[in-house]
């Protein structure tokens, strides 16, 4: 069994729900912009935390928010998930 | 060592004062309240340096004292039966958060039918809360082992549970050997390891995926286990420095060349005691092995301790309904395919039943008969 690098405290930077120390976000993934014009906007209703808004220069990813389900990529085109790096040590 | 003449609660609540804990909330409850009137007492006049915290409930009360262990404060709390079960909730968040909170719990039945009287049920249903259980033989473990259960928790990061049975300890005066303030100090320096830091700010409880939340259960096992040789460490430390006589993880009694074993955890040890005795000068080769630790299971001591015994009766305080006695069970399974040894557990003493020498005896021969059902404890004295 490999065990991963975590506090022994489970804790993390107030304000996101998904965090533990040393501001190392515990997603496997996260979803980044590709192409802005082919983004479809019902990933705005389809995200499940709302990480996903639209400003004037387009669609923006909050990843204090979101949690790396994926979901955005799988219901739209312009958005692909990529391998995050997560953990003090670098477990990925 | 001073001796005074003290209950259970009283014991309880002098070695959290010993261990000059900071900061202290409870919610009044039967047969806890009396400890917990002797440390607002202490606080009122000034002996003890603490931080009182008024709750609603019992639930608030552990809250209260997590808050206080999470910004590095040395916590206690007692409570017992109900309060317990409402306080469930906040138990496993102690345990997973790694706070060293130290808790008395008055053992006492759970409704329903409603009942005020001592078992151990309540503490059984926490079993797998991730709390070190500790139990008491007499006064004097009340206050060993609530002070020994700080040392613990803070080197493992894991809370301890004193676990005392309602008024049979609770309520009865004994003679208590109190060791001295200074050397307890010495026995517990404080070392703060606070997880909030006020300059910088974070959350705990953090929503956990599946990519670490089986890492954290891991290393919190591995803290339980850590126990099994930590606990009779404390002890031997605790009986250096204080000239006391405290147990590690069990106490044999009587059993060199016994043949019968009796296995007790809590006040019925006592009686168990006094039955090993009359029955040796009878000639009976019959011994008894007092559980201080009941979680972690001390499987190897245990075994270590019964490997040349003929029969083992298991005495329960409690039931787990379709099952038996949670303590015959543990017993059972950790001594699955090592011997053919008779195990044989009986329920006696539910909500203040009777569990004297006539229902210990009556155990004793259910086991040594060919009556004894193999998988199923039998009440005793229904």
């Amino acid at each position: 069994m490999a065990l991963q690098n975590t506090p022994v405290v489970p804790s993390g930077e107030p304000g996101a729900l998904a965090e533990i120390a040393n501001s190392r976000v515990q997603r496997i993934n996260r979803p980044e912009i590709t192409d802005q014009s082919q983004i479809d906007p019902v990933v705005l209703l389809f995200c499940p935390e709302g990480a996903i808004s639209r400003s004037e220069s387009g669609f923006i990813i909050s990843y204090k928010l979101c949690k790396g389900c994926g979901i955005c990529a799988k219901e739209s085109r312009g958005i692909t998930m990529v391998p995050e790096y997560t953990g003090p040590a670098g477990i990925f | 060592m001073s001796k005074v003449l003290i209950t259970g609660n009283e014991a309880a609540a002098l070695g959290a004062k010993l261990a000059r804990i900071e900061v202290l909330a409870y919610y009044p409850i039967t047969p806890a309240f009396p400890a917990m009137e002797r440390l607002s007492k202490y606080i009122e006049d000034g002996e003890l340096n603490c931080r009182f915290i008024r709750v609603e409930s019992d639930h608030s009360a552990l809250a209260a004292v997590l808050g206080g262990t999470l910004a590095g404060a040395r916590c206690y709390t007692l409570t017992n039966s109900q309060g317990l079960l409402l306080m469930t909730e906040v138990v496993y968040h102690v345990a997973g958060l790694r706070q060293p909170i130290v808790m008395g719990v008055v053992n006492r039945a759970l409704s329903a039918p409603h009942s005020r009287f001592p078992e151990h049920g309540d503490v059984v249903s926490q079993a797998g809360s991730g709390w070190i259980q500790l139990f008491c033989e007499n006064n004097q473990d009340i206050l060993d082992n609530t002070i020994q259960a700080f040392r613990i928790a803070e080197q493992l990061r894991t809370p301890v549970m004193v676990n005392y049975e309602g008024y049979l300890q609770s309520h009865t005066l004994e003679e208590v050997s109190v060791p001295e303030q200074e050397k307890v100090d010495a026995f517990l320096p404080l070392k703060r390891q606070p997880a909030l830091d006020l300059t910088n700010p974070k959350g705990v409880n953090t929503v956990t995926g599946p990519e670490f939340y089986p890492t954290y259960k891991y290393k919190q096992n591995e803290a339980m286990l850590e126990a099994l040789k930590l606990v009779p460490e404390v002890a031997e430390a605790y009986n250096k420095q204080f000239g006391a006589n405290s147990c590690g993880l069990l106490e044999a009694y009587k059993m060199e060349d016994a043949e019968h074993a009796l296995v007790a955890m809590g006040s019925i040890v006592g009686t168990a005691r006094r039955y090993v005795d009359e029955f040796r000068k009878q000639g009976k080769k019959i011994g008894l092995l007092k559980l201080k630790v009941w979680r972690p299971f001390p499987v190897e001591a245990l075994r270590k301790h019964l490997q040349n015994v003929r029969f083992i009766t298991v005495l329960d305080k409690n039931i787990v309904y379709g099952v038996g006695g949670a303590l015959a069970a543990d017993l059972k399974a950790a001594f699955y395919g090592t011997n053919d040894m008779v195990i044989n557990g009986v329920i006696l003493g539910l909500g203040g039943g009777k569990c004297g020498l006539e229902q210990l005896d009556q155990a004793v021969k259910l086991t040594e008969s060919d009556e004894t059902e193999k998988n199923r404890s039998a009440w005793i004295a229904l």
